[in-house]
């Protein structure tokens, strides 16, 4: 499987761009950096932020708002008055919001920590593999030929009879008392 | 641009929120503006803070009230339909983050697994893994096996190969030279823990890499090159004569 390399960060003409399939692509990435950026300005500097997108085929419609998109909207549509916040109760309610979006926020940043962990890993083990390709029967399936297939088919299946036997190994060593039964009645436990 | 790690929470320190809310105000506008250009797209975003009682706007207040007319136009469904606010936003980042991630290890430990059956196939031992290892592992050689029965039917079927039609050829020829030897033979490729069959993974692992480049070899020439060849002139040297009939 052939790994598809990303071209990286691209100057860009602030034009609309032509290829349907570029322009796909680059609203969806650029519409999610975008909610991602008036996320971000909401929890550093306590701002309300609405944003109304329209997809490219006009079947969509995309909207990020906080508290709410249907709240701001209304206000900035001038139909109520801007939120009155300084009651205890409103406060209350508003401090336990920030609180759980804080630990979601948080979640999500050790999750994309580990996946970036996870990404190298597998970068040194492509490494590993793009340098080892010496002997034959770690070359790809289709370029051997009759009698490598079956010797590597043997091979592979006596290993497989190997790694059988020394589960079943680990397997006892594991459990030694599945033989002798009551080992860990009650008399029998010290305590 | 300087690259710190922002701390994603709420700066306290009055001064450098003021200039943080600006910097990423003017940005996120320009981000805006640029999402418009390149789609083609009509859009408007509205920012409250507590610096200013009226809200910054793009691209205006006209051009914003008219986006907004035309958002409630719609049904209701279509609105709500990817509408987010920042908790729905944010656990829909933590899925997918979670999806890629899951998917990552899964791939990553194909790969691990697939050294250790390589390995494997050179006699090191399995003494080292766990049960878990060990299942992860016998999974890999069940795919691997699948794919090289897959590819023995194939290539048995004539189908044609990624290499010239010669190799097939050749391939078959090869075959037929070798099936009645291999029955003979079936200690050869055994892989195990005792001593002495633990000699002849090594004449295995030996015969594999003497093999790396000629495809061709039967078991004849893998005989020759194996054991010790007293035909040789210059070992005749050393020998005592009365050896030689």
């Amino acid at each position: 499987m052939t790994r598809k390399i990303s071209k990286g960060r691209q100057w860009v003409d602030m034009v609309k761009i032509k290829k349907a399939s570029n322009l796909g692509v680059t609203f969806s990435k650029r519409c999610a950096g975008l909610f991602k950026k008036a996320s971000e300005l909401c929890t550093l500097c306590g701002a309300e932020i609405v944003i109304v997108i329209f997809s490219p085929d006009g079947k969509n419609v995309f909207s990020f708002g906080h508290p709410s998109v249907e709240t701001l909207v209304e206000r900035f549509l001038g139909r109520n008055l801007p939120p009155p916040n300084n009651d205890v109760h409103n406060q209350q309610i508003v401090a336990r919001k920030e609180a759980s979006i804080h630990e979601l926020n948080t979640k999500l940043m050790n999750l994309e920590g580990v996946l970036q962990m996870e990404k190298n890993r597998g970068e040194s083990l492509r490494e590993i593999r793009k340098r080892s390709d010496v002997v034959w029967w770690e070359s790809p399936i289709e370029e051997l030929n009759l009698f490598q297939l079956q010797h590597l088919k043997k091979a592979l299946e006596i290993l497989k009879k190997e790694v059988e036997k020394e589960a079943q190994m680990v397997n006892n060593n594991a459990f030694p008392f599945q033989t002798l039964g009551s080992a860990w009645t009650p008399p029998n436990c010290a305590r | 641009m300087t690259r710190k790690k922002v701390k994603l929470a709420f700066i306290t320190n009055d001064s450098a929120r003021k200039a943080t809310f600006k910097k990423r105000k003017k940005g996120l506008m320009k981000k805006v503006s640029e999402l418009s250009t390149l789609c083609g797209i009509e859009a408007c975003a509205i920012i409250y803070s507590p610096y200013d009682t009226s809200p910054e706007v793009w691209p205006n207040t006209m051009g914003a009230q008219r986006v907004l007319a035309e958002f409630k136009r719609m049904p209701e469904m279509e609105q709500s339909k990817k509408m987010v606010n920042q908790e729905s936003f944010i656990r829909q980042r933590i899925a997918k983050a979670s999806e890629q991630l899951k998917k990552q290890s899964k791939e990553n430990r194909e790969k691990e697994m697939t050294e250790v059956m390589y390995q494997g196939l050179t006699g090191k031992g399995l003494q080292n893994l766990n049960l878990g290892d060990l299942n992860d592992l016998g999974w890999v050689i069940d795919q691997n096996l699948k794919e090289v029965y897959k590819r023995i039917e194939a290539v048995k079927k004539g189908a044609s190969t990624s290499s010239s039609s010669s190799a097939a050829a050749a391939a078959a020829a090869a075959s037929q030279a070798v099936a009645p030897p291999m029955e003979q033979k079936p200690a050869v490729v055994e892989l195990g823990l005792d001593p002495m069959q633990r000699t002849q993974t090594e004449w295995f692992t030996d015969w594999m890499n003497s093999n790396t480049s000629d495809q061709h070899i039967g078991y004849g020439h893998a005989d020759e090159m194996i054991l010790p060849n007293f035909n040789d002139n210059h070992n005749a040297n050393v020998w005592p004569n009365n050896f030689y009939p």
